[in-house]
């Protein structure tokens, strides 16, 4: 009996001596970075704001769905019959249908973006003095894109800024901190562009080294600072903005004989700022060339209403253009009796998807600019006009334009923003703040043909995710509860 | 009985005590074919006295002439002879009975009459009933509680099993799988670099097992068994023996066997032929506005199928073909005094039924134990095996053969004027996409190298104490390639593309034990272990692709012009540490205990919540043991069995959308996956919860089991109940955090149910045998703590309800005036309405999870024949169609084609009574809604799994040959189905979780064999 005791004895101290102790089990992730550990250096700040670009170009914000969504509802952009993304919003069939979720992808990828620059401005790192311009620019970028961020969720949730006298209507929650127990309420429409106003001008006094046009610059954030005040109506600080960006000299308009290449091959002279699509970080078949092209998901065509404003012999935005013949015959022809597809983003072959993006170029800048001087105080009307026939000239060299004024000229200014901006994400926001009607003539489906300003399906619906989880969040009108 | 047991536990403690007894008797004892049995234990009948025989079957005893000896052996039919005046006394010992077979538990063994769990154990018999790539296709019908589903019938494809039921909602449901002690990678997400699997449906690194060489596997089902597991062995064990070698001569096995399978299910869907089609396509264009006449649409339709090369393509019908299965399997097996081994080889070649689907597996293995002294004993087995798989895509993909087969249009010809695959409709038909051409053209191929070796060593310390130290290894390697051409398909924009990935995942274990087995007082019989154990996984992938492939020969990624988007490569592990303990405790074989206890350990989870403790307790009581039933005399084993305990469930998943990697789930992280412009970024990717820790689950289990009528029939009956608790779910955060979710332990859910299994020998004679047995299953799934309910998919879980009971629109039919698809505008059934928006999703009574299923067998032997039959059922469930609303989508994609059902039953005249609506084309009227109970079909089935006949060659013929035995044998699986639902159109097998979703349908299967023993 003493011997089996000792025995055992002896079995169990070979257990626990073979035994790996607490070390074993702590195994550390090798391709990630716990969160103590990280933004303790400017490398790490650089690699943070590289990942807030990286947001940014997914498919779900500037890489498609942020440049296509406000087209399609507007009239010259159509879906065609096969059409599946974004069908629900372009035909204002109400609330989404479970497989399409466009509106929770903005919502959740553009919170994403927010979350990681509030990580990048909340830090409380503090670099050597060398290192302090570095850090300050990377902080700026982060302060532009959480203004940009809450200004596309607030354009693409909430009713425009004019809805209410004083923009007291329901916008989306401002996010400055993380809190992950947080179930905030949604800001007001003019909370939200208080907050967007106060990052842009943090942006611009942070951002003192000159960078590339695929990062933010002082001048991208003043040339998008001006695009939110002309959305707010205050149109004197839209238009001193404007000013600054063009007087800063770094950014001249292409000429008519490149205009289509500042889309294929990106890095024009007049791109302010727009999303680099290289060849690895590009998103292949759901890039936004894709969703007008024959050879992607071909979903929308250009509506007769968009080819009544440009005439492809004169004006090279004209030729932004394919022909399809499968679009043959029946009230799918085009202005030739051919169907069409938009090319703006042409992007092809083993080089698909790798045309850069524009969030804002000069030209938009200038169309600012102009609209601005008609729309305030006191109209500047020989300044807009300027600016409207440096855009308009430059596309149609060959025409020579008669003067115009009051009304006209405004209305010219308007009809040239379709013409220049056409699927660069614009249109229901312009229908919107200048409280326009829908009118579709080249209307897809019965029932999304006329849509009267106000009209609560000219934005979209709060995800039903957030709504689940979020109690204090409010859906917005038509959309159900 | 008693006696028995009694000289079992002589066996034990391997003590002689010997008495004085007048003489000596010695013999040999043997099997039926002469070879020695090592270890049979020899008792005086009537007394305590006996011994057990040595290596070579000899024994000697001191006994009195008028003395009876009794011999008893594992598996063989005890014998009582008279000694009389002999001295030698030599006996063939003979039969098996059930009663004492030992079974492999966790890290030990018992007798099957000492269990106080529930197991089942499935031998290499009921294994080779059913022919297939993975052991685990056999083991469905044949025990209760189980239930196996071949989700995809593609060669080598996964099989899905869940134990008593689904006792998670996001962690793993599927078992843990334990292959001669050592836990196995096994589910088909942990080596997923691409979408090659189909989610897990299409592959199944348990392919890489050869079935021939198992010798039987057990499945362990409750806490008793389980718990020794610890916080794995939430979900059940199955425990996989492999052979071993017997002392005695070499014994060679051949086995060779071929088939022929076609889809076992009648009625699947036709694909439209052209007339069809073109009527469809022309109706369509007009009902929807887009031409005033069918002959203005004629025009458009002949300039997208232009005349001269229109086909009339039966896809389903080119893209199937009749399956062949080959296997040939070479075994040798024997042993001497120190060294017995069991080699063997393998080679299976299958061809799906889809044309150019298959699976191909070399692979051997080598069993080796020996002897070094006598308390040391080393082994080996070591296994290596190689495939490689050839698959198809699955689900609503546009390369998914069951899906394209009916929505290609069939005026797109196979192929072109030039002889190519036809790609011509690349510009408005589905990317130009031609199924038959990707089938041959382009490459979805998987190769898998696995090695797996255990090694152990155990040493007797002193009698019944016993240190073994076991080490073992599972290295697997699989690589992905993936190629579309650069003409029509997938790859047409790109000139092409190719994807390779390779995982690799290296698993070792260390496992030391001690074990003591003592029997006190002749009366009370102790079995003690204890262990420790260290394991670690590994998992590295790379993945990485190419576009542009100029010539279309070459589809190699070294070809490619350009490299591709992202490479992927990630590199993970975990790591398990572990103390566990498990008593055993009988008393004179009546009265059973047992106690098991683990601490776990696990990298999987927070600093502060890495450790948890896991038990169980069971106790069983022999009744028929008991004198007050000595004199029921048709009963011959009568036992109660009770166990409780709590296990738990480790198996967190990765989060495929957000990227986030299972074993870190508890951090809160920065990831870098991202880039930009060329440069490389960071984003927040978890959110991290430092308590995140296991399911655990509470386990009561309530059997009895019975054998009687001479041992003619046996049964058992269990109830179960798995209270499933700390349930681990996406805990939904608003989504202005930044983050969709954070992963907590929240959520309760209960499954309870009865198991019955019966078998009984109706008719038992010398030459003729008859069998009958029945298994059956009930079971009851609850979600009883929610805080919110969640909507997944078709499904809502909330609450109080059926975790898979379906959350979906109540479809009404067709309006006969209008052609209109109708819904019910709320659960009341009251109203209808032909706009989705005005009708709500309601529950409707209908889950996925059956009422109850289970299983039929009839077998039967005249002499050297023998017929095994077997029938498996489920009943009331429901399954759902999942491609339904794109292949039946009254004319919502356009101008995709659809099938014969759909066009034969579709709306056109006013008045018409019809199942589907009117078709135009470009329809949004969303009556195609997917979670709506349209696409909802009952799934009650009953299938005749298996009727097999086998007839051995006479002994006196091949003995001629030499041979030991011959046995030719013919299987037929699958050859009858009914389903209660004459609407559904895909094979009621085939979902796990009520969800069909366009796999390769199953099989039915015509195999020949001939298994020859030399």
């Amino acid at each position: 009996m003493k011997h089996l005791i000792k025995n055992i004895l002896a079995g169990c101290l070979f257990l626990i001596i073979s035994s790996c102790g607490e070390d074993f089990l702590d195994i550390q992730p090798q391709d990630s970075i716990s969160n103590s550990q990280f933004l303790q250096t400017l490398d790490d700040f650089e690699a943070a704001i590289v990942g807030g670009y990286s947001q940014m170009s997914l498919a779900d914000w500037y890489g498609r769905y942020f440049l296509l969504i406000p087209d399609i509802m507007g009239e010259d952009i159509k879906a065609n019959a096969s059409a599946n993304r974004g069908a629900a919003w372009a035909l204002f069939l109400g609330a989404p249908t479970t497989t399409q979720n466009e509106n929770r992808e903005f919502w959740q990828e553009i919170y994403q973006a927010i979350n990681l620059t509030n990580s990048i401005i909340n830090s409380d790192f503090t670099p050597i003095a060398s290192q302090q311009a570095a850090l300050n620019q990377v902080v700026g970028e982060a302060y532009a894109i959480r203004a940009l961020a809450h200004f596309d969720l607030v354009r693409l949730f909430a009713q425009t800024y004019s809805f209410t006298a004083d923009a007291s209507h329901i916008g989306v929650p401002i996010v400055t901190e993380f809190d992950v127990d947080s179930r905030p309420t949604r800001n007001t429409v003019a909370e939200v562009y208080a907050q967007v106003i106060a990052d842009f001008q943090q942006a611009i006094t942070l951002m003192t080294i000159g960078g590339s046009n695929t990062t933010f610059t002082r001048e991208a954030a003043q040339a998008l600072l001006a695009r939110v005040y002309l959305y707010m109506g205050d149109y004197n600080n839209a238009e001193t903005l404007a000013t600054d960006v063009i007087n800063s000299g770094n950014y001249t308009l292409v000429d008519s004989a490149n205009y289509a290449d500042q889309f294929l091959v990106g890095d024009s002279p007049e791109a302010i700022l727009e999303i680099a699509m290289t060849a690895t970080d590009n998103r292949g078949s759901d890039h936004i060339g894709g969703m007008y092209k024959e050879t992607g998901y071909g979903d929308y065509l250009p509506a007769q209403d968009l080819f009544n404003l440009l005439d492809s012999l004169t004006d090279v935005r004209g030729t932004l253009f394919l022909r399809d013949s499968n679009l043959d015959g029946g009230i799918y022809a085009g202005v030739d009796g051919f169907g069409r597809r938009v090319n703006k983003w042409p992007s092809a072959g083993s080089a698909i998807a790798t045309d850069n993006v524009s969030v804002i170029r000069l030209s938009e800048v200038h169309l600012i600019r102009a609209e601005a001087r008609m729309r305030k105080g006191t109209p500047d009307e020989a300044g807009a006009l300027a600016d409207l026939n440096l855009i308009r000239e430059r596309s149609a060299p060959s025409v020579t334009f008669g003067a115009l004024a009051g009304t006209a000229l405004l209305d010219e200014i308007m009809l040239e923003r379709r013409r220049e901006l056409f699927a660069e994400g614009h249109r229901i926001f312009d229908i919107a703040r200048t409280g326009s009607d829908l009118i579709r003539t080249d209307c897809p489906a019965p029932g999304s043909c006329t849509r009267t300003y106000p009209e609560d399906r000219f934005i979209l619906a709060i995800p039903q995710v957030e709504l689940d989880s979020n109690p204090n969040m409010v859906q917005n009108a038509s959309y159900g509860s | 009985m008693k006696k028995q047991l009694l000289s079992f536990l002589i066996l034990l403690i391997t003590a002689t005590v010997l008495y004085g007894q007048g003489r000596t008797v010695s013999g040999t004892i043997t099997d039926e074919e002469g070879a020695p049995l090592p270890g049979v234990t020899v008792t005086i009948k009537g007394t305590t006295t006996g011994t057990v025989t040595d290596i070579d079957g000899n024994y000697n005893i001191s006994v009195n002439d008028g003395d009876i000896l009794v011999f008893n052996f594992v598996g063989f039919d005890s014998q009582e002879m008279a000694v009389g005046s002999r001295s030698v006394l030599d006996v063939a010992m003979s039969g098996a009975t059930e009663l004492s077979e030992v079974i492999i538990v966790g890290y030990g063994s018992q007798r099957q009459e000492d269990l106080t769990g529930a197991i089942k154990v499935v031998s290499a018999e009921k294994l080779a009933e059913v022919p297939t790539t993975s052991f685990q296709d056999a083991l469905q019908g044949n025990a209760p509680g189980i239930q196996v589903v071949a989700r995809d019938g593609a060669p080598g494809a996964g099989i899905n099993i869940r134990v008593r039921g689904i006792g998670s909602i996001n962690a793993s449901n599927e078992p843990l799988y334990v292959i001669d002690g050592l836990p196995i990678t096994s589910s088909a997400a942990d080596v997923d670099a691409t979408d090659f699997d189909n989610g897990g449906r299409s592959a199944n690194p348990l392919s890489a097992l050869n079935p021939n060489d198992i010798e039987n596997i057990v499945i362990l089902k409750d806490a008793a068994s389980t718990a020794i597991y610890g916080s794995r062995g939430a979900n059940g064990v199955i425990l996989i023996t492999t052979k071993t070698g017997k002392k005695g001569p070499a014994k060679i096995n051949f086995q060779s066997s071929f088939g022929f399978s076609d889809f076992a299910f009648n009625n699947l869907l036709e694909p439209l032929n052209e007339a069809q089609y073109r009527q469809l396509y022309l109706e369509g264009k007009v009902a929807a506005g887009d031409f005033a006449t069918q002959a203005e649409a004629q025009v458009l339709y002949d300039s997208q199928f232009p005349i001269e090369t229109r086909g009339d393509t039966d896809w389903l019908d080119e893209m199937t073909q009749t399956g062949k299965t080959q296997q040939y399997d070479l075994s040798v097996s024997g042993g001497s005094d120190n060294l017995t081994y069991y080699i063997s080889g393998s080679y299976l070649n299958q061809e799906g039924t889809v044309v150019n689907n298959k699976f191909d597996r070399y692979s051997s293995r080598i069993n080796l134990s020996g002897r070094v002294s006598d308390k040391l004993t080393i082994s080996n087995n070591l296994n290596l095996s190689f495939s490689n798989q050839r698959g198809i895509t699955d689900g609503t993909r546009w390369q998914a053969p069951f899906y394209l087969a009916y929505l290609m249009s069939p005026a797109v010809p196979v192929f072109d004027e030039l002889g190519r695959y036809y790609g011509d409709h690349a510009s408005f038909f589905m990317g130009g996409n031609n199924p038959v051409g990707h089938l041959n053209e382009d490459k979805r191929e998987r190769e898998q190298t696995r090695i797996i070796d255990n090694l152990s060593a155990s040493y007797e310390i002193m009698d019944g104490l016993t240190f073994k130290s076991a080490w073992s290894f599972d290295l697997l390697q699989v690589t992905d390639y993936l190629f579309a051409n650069g003409r029509y398909g997938d790859g047409r924009n790109v000139g092409g593309s190719a994807q390779e990935a390779t995982t690799g995942v290296t698993n070792w274990q260390g496992t030391q034990t001690l074990t003591y087995s003592t029997t006190l007082s002749n009366q009370h019989n102790l079995d003690v272990l204890l262990g420790y154990e260290a394991q670690e996984v590994k998992t590295r992938q790379v993945d990485t692709g190419y576009e542009g492939f100029s010539h279309p020969e070459l589809k190699l990624l070294s070809v490619g012009a350009n490299p591709q988007a992202e490479t992927f490569r990630s590199r993970t592990a975990y790591a398990f540490n572990s103390y566990f303990s498990r008593v055993n405790y009988d008393f004179e074989g009546k009265y059973f205990g047992s106690v098991s206890l683990r601490r776990d350990g696990s990298s999987r989870f927070g600093p502060d919540s890495r450790w948890g403790t896991f038990w169980s307790v069971g106790g069983g009581w022999t009744i028929s043991n008991e004198n007050f039933m000595q004199g029921v005399s048709f009963i011959d084993n009568l036992k109660l069995r009770v166990s409780y305990g709590v296990t738990g469930n480790a198996n967190i998943p990765n989060n495929t959308t957000t990227n986030e990697d299972g074993n870190f789930r508890w951090a809160e992280l920065w990831g870098f996956t991202p880039d930009y412009d060329g440069e490389p970024g960071a984003i927040p990717l978890t959110v991290g919860n430092s308590s995140l820790t296991w399911e655990t689950q509470e386990n009561l289990n309530v059997g009895l089991d019975f054998y009687g009528f001479n041992n003619r029939v046996n049964g058992t009956v269990e109830y179960f109940k798995r209270i499933s608790s700390d349930l681990l779910l996406e805990d939904p955060l608003s989504s202005t955090t930044g983050f969709p979710a954070v992963f907590d332990n929240v959520g309760d859910m209960e499954n309870s149910g009865v198991e019955i299994g019966i078998s009984a020998d109706v008719i038992s004679n010398n030459d003729f045998l008859l069998t009958v047995g029945w298994n059956q299953t009930f079971i009851t799934n609850e979600i009883t703590k929610l805080d919110e309910p969640i909507v997944d998919g078709s499904f809502r879980r909330e609450e109080g309800r059926d975790f898979q009971e379906f959350y979906v629109y109540g479809w009404a039919g067709v309006d006969p005036a209008t052609g209109d698809g109708l819904f019910y505008t709320d659960e009341t059934k009251s109203e209808t309405t032909n706009d989705k928006n005005e009708a709500i999703r309601f529950y409707d009574g209908k889950s996925a999870t059956p009422d109850h299923f289970g299983s039929f067998t009839l077998s039967a032997s005249y002499k050297a024949f023998s017929l095994t039959t077997q029938f498996n059922y489920q009943f009331g469930n429901y399954v759902r169609d999942a491609p339904g609303w794109v292949i039946h989508g009254d004319g919502r994609f356009t101008p995709r084609s659809t099938s014969t059902w759909a066009f034969e039953n579709r709306w056109t005249t006013p008045g018409q009574e019809s199942i589907f609506p009117r078709h135009f084309w470009g329809n949004r009227q969303e009556w195609n809604e997917r979670h709506s109970t349209r696409y909802l079909f009952e799934g009650d089935y009953i299938r005749l799994r298996t009727v097999r006949l086998a007839y051995d060659l006479p002994t006196s013929f091949i003995s001629k040959a030499k041979l030991r035995s011959v046995q030719i044998s013919t299987t037929f699986n699958n050859f009858w189905t009914w389903v209660k639902d004459d609407n559904l159109h895909f094979d009621p097998e085939q979902t796990i979780n009520g969800i069909y979703n366009t796999v390769t349908p199953i099989s039915k299967t015509a195999t020949f064999a001939i298994n020859i023993g030399f």
